[in-house]
């Protein structure tokens, strides 16, 4: 008898098998029940818009007619984009806008929280002051850089006229030439301070030992930054130009208060291009096959960003 | 290599005397261990010789040279940290060959001179790695690689044991003594376990307080500790430390507890307490000078048991002693219950006797 129930034991545990997805749903229903109401507000407000803008760019909507008397055209929507000449500029200033404003916030921000990273007399002030920019309100900064900027009254060129730099006040925003190089300073001006903290926070996590080996070593302070420093701030630098290239694609706020997009389209950039195409013309369908391409764009940015946050971790985890 | 001089070395930290006046010598190829518990000022003293902290006063020498004012990278120093401070984006060939990069020498010679150091360490299969691929140990091989390849005049260790597991850490000790023995360098090890100190080094220096309380041999450091500090830090368990009263009971000098007994001195000892500063006197023995008994007798102290150690081939007893806990060890043959009431009889060849003012011991003079 006790043999029979020994091997009845052992053939059961031969046979133990993985339960089926569906049990181990329902052995953890609780669980589904937890973040039911995020899934429902998240298939509302985000799934359901994505679906509708994707079904919405295949359609034309004359503006004479309503929304749903809507007329199906297949791709014609992405086929116009892309053969018109608009669109190929706006794509030029969305990076140079994007590409310009993450690398020159990114090195700026890292300089300021180098500097600040050693110890000296009015270092909490001096930090405070340079996280202003980043704390208050972007619409009431453009503003008052339109004005700064201004081709009569401008404080900007004022300064430089009173310096003898130039003779006449320069035209900064209404020029074609110079209005993106122009809004892509505001646009620094305002997002360094956030990759500042960034970095702030990563050199607190820099090895004192390492430092210090190094100095015996007989490294000079360049090499130590060099050599320890840098490699050490490469996850963190990473992050930080990921988040602030994000931002800066989906930037609206600066060129849609200072200049609108003009002139002549010169300081249009992607978002408020489909904007102007959606709310100012309504061009819904249009705006709708852009708002998809954009999509595709920045959700490939975001699998990068992704990607290298686990390889940080994996990283942290390794060492 | 070379011998390493502090004369009067003080280190502020604001009011605080981190390092007070600290004078010491390190012979050429000597191993002295800086002692002493956690903020006692000991890797204050080694960051000082290092040149990593400005000095507050006193003069530092290497070999020749007062090195006061010198980059730690002009003092020919190596150091080894608690955490290794290996470069982790580097390989290990990297590690071994930076501070080489650092001074600038030919290709060549940095490869053969990673290569030397590491067929020293038997770390060469390992040179295409990345410290974090290693094991604790091999880490601390390649740190102490990385010392090594520099060939410096002193080598500056910070607790680089502390991060092993216990096997491991009993392990690269041997290791480490043999590395020392092998190039007959000079090294400064900080650490905060006496064992260590005891096992490794030619000399220890006790530190507490910013003071350095005693800087002898580690067989000399136990046998006559200067002071109750370092009778206490020095030996595991600790000396037992049991305050007493100097008194004459039958016209022979005794040491009287509060519990009305009194232990009757030899005389070498009675001279010994005749040069107190009063008449508060600490009794110290180490637990294996400590007999315990069953049954009274003259000479004998009465104590009750506090608690009952087995380890295996001894067997530790912690018993009150007129108000102190004393430490005895025991074979395993013997037992005692806790709360038992037992005799102990101490040797008076090698009791240790304290000023119970000044905490320094008593010399017969």
């Amino acid at each position: 008898m006790t043999t029979v129930a020994g091997h009845a034991g052992l053939s059961r545990k031969h046979f133990v098998v993985q339960p089926s997805l569906l049990q181990q749903m329902w052995t953890s229903r609780a669980d589904y029940l937890y973040v039911l109401p995020a899934i429902v507000v998240m298939l509302v407000v985000i799934a359901y818009p994505i679906y509708y803008t994707i079904d919405l760019s295949f359609f034309k909507t004359p503006p004479g007619l309503q929304l749903r008397d809507k007329i199906f055209v297949g791709v014609d929507n992405y086929t116009s984009i892309l053969s018109s000449e608009v669109f190929w500029r706006v794509t030029l200033n969305t990076v140079i806008w994007t590409v310009a404003s993450t690398l020159i916030a990114f090195v700026l921000g890292f300089g300021s929280a180098l500097a600040l990273h050693r110890d000296f007399a009015g270092r909490a002030v001096l930090r405070a002051i340079l996280i202003i920019p980043w704390v208050i309100s972007a619409v009431a900064a453009s503003y008052i850089w339109k004005w700064m900027y201004h081709s009569d009254f401008g404080l900007i060129g004022a300064v430089l006229v009173q310096l003898g730099i130039v003779d006449t006040q320069p035209n900064f925003i209404d020029n074609i030439y110079s209005v993106l190089p122009s809004l892509i300073v505001v646009n620094i001006w305002r997002e360094f301070p956030f990759a500042m903290i960034m970095m702030m926070a990563g050199l607190q996590t820099v090895p004192e030992q390492l430092l210090r080996a190094a100095r015996v070593d007989g490294a000079s302070a360049w090499q130590r930054f060099w050599h320890i420093t840098l490699p050490h701030m490469a996850g963190v630098s990473t992050v930080t130009i990921l988040l602030l290239a994000v931002a800066n694609f989906n930037s609206f706020i600066i060129p849609w208060i200072m200049t609108g997009g003009g002139p002549s389209n010169a300081s249009h950039i992607w978002i408020t291009h489909i904007y102007e195409l959606a709310f100012g013309r309504q061009r819904w369908g249009v705006a709708a096959a852009y708002s998809v391409l954009l999509f595709i764009i920045l959700m490939s940015l975001g699998y990068f960003y992704v990607r290298a946050l686990s390889a940080n971790e994996k990283k942290e985890q390794g060492a | 290599m070379a011998e390493v001089v502090l004369q009067h070395v003080m280190k502020y930290y604001g009011n605080l005397a981190a390092v007070n006046d600290v004078n010491f010598t390190v012979n050429d190829g000597e191993f002295v261990a800086l002692v002493g518990p956690s903020g006692c000022g000991k890797t204050t003293t080694l960051n000082l010789i290092a040149g990593l902290l400005p000095m507050s006063g006193g003069d530092i020498s290497i070999g020749d040279r007062i090195v006061n004012d010198l980059d730690p990278k002009d003092r020919d120093i190596a150091m080894v940290f608690q955490n290794y401070a290996l470069y982790p984006n580097k390989s290990v060939y990297k590690n071994l060959a930076f501070p080489l990069q650092m001074r600038k020498l030919p290709n060549d010679e940095i490869d053969r001179k990673v290569q030397a150091a590491a067929k020293v360490l038997d770390i060469t299969y390992l040179l295409e790695r990345k410290p974090r691929e290693l094991s604790g140990g091999q880490q601390q091989r390649v740190a102490l690689g990385r010392a090594l390849v520099r060939d410096p005049a002193v080598f500056l260790m910070d607790e680089p044991l502390s991060n092993l597991d216990a096997k491991l850490r009993v392990q690269m000790r041997s290791e480490i003594k043999r590395f020392h023995q092998d190039l007959n360098a000079t090294i400064v090890y900080v650490t905060h376990d006496q064992l260590e100190a005891v096992t490794m080094a030619d000399k220890m220096a006790v530190m507490n307080g910013g003071l350095l309380q005693q800087y002898d041999t580690p067989a000399r450091v136990f046998a006559n500790p200067i002071n109750m500090f370092v009778a206490g830090f020095i030996g595991s368990p600790a000396m037992s430390l049991v305050p007493l009263q100097a008194s004459t009971v039958d016209g022979r000098v005794s040491l009287s507890s509060v519990e009305g007994w009194s232990l009757p001195l030899s005389d070498a000892n009675a001279r010994k307490v005749a040069s107190a500063k009063s008449a508060k006197v600490v009794l110290g023995a180490r637990h294996s000078t400590i007999r315990l008994h069953k049954e009274a007798a003259t000479g004998f102290v009465p104590a009750k048991v506090y608690t009952v150690e087995p380890t295996g081939d001894i067997t530790f007893v912690q018993a009150f002693l007129s108000g102190a806990i004393v430490n005895i060890s025991l074979p395993p043959t013997v037992s005692v219950a806790p709360d038992e009431m037992v005799w102990l009889e101490f040797d008076q060849e090698r009791i240790h006797l304290f000023d119970g003012e000044t905490e320094m011991a008593l010399r017969a003079d």
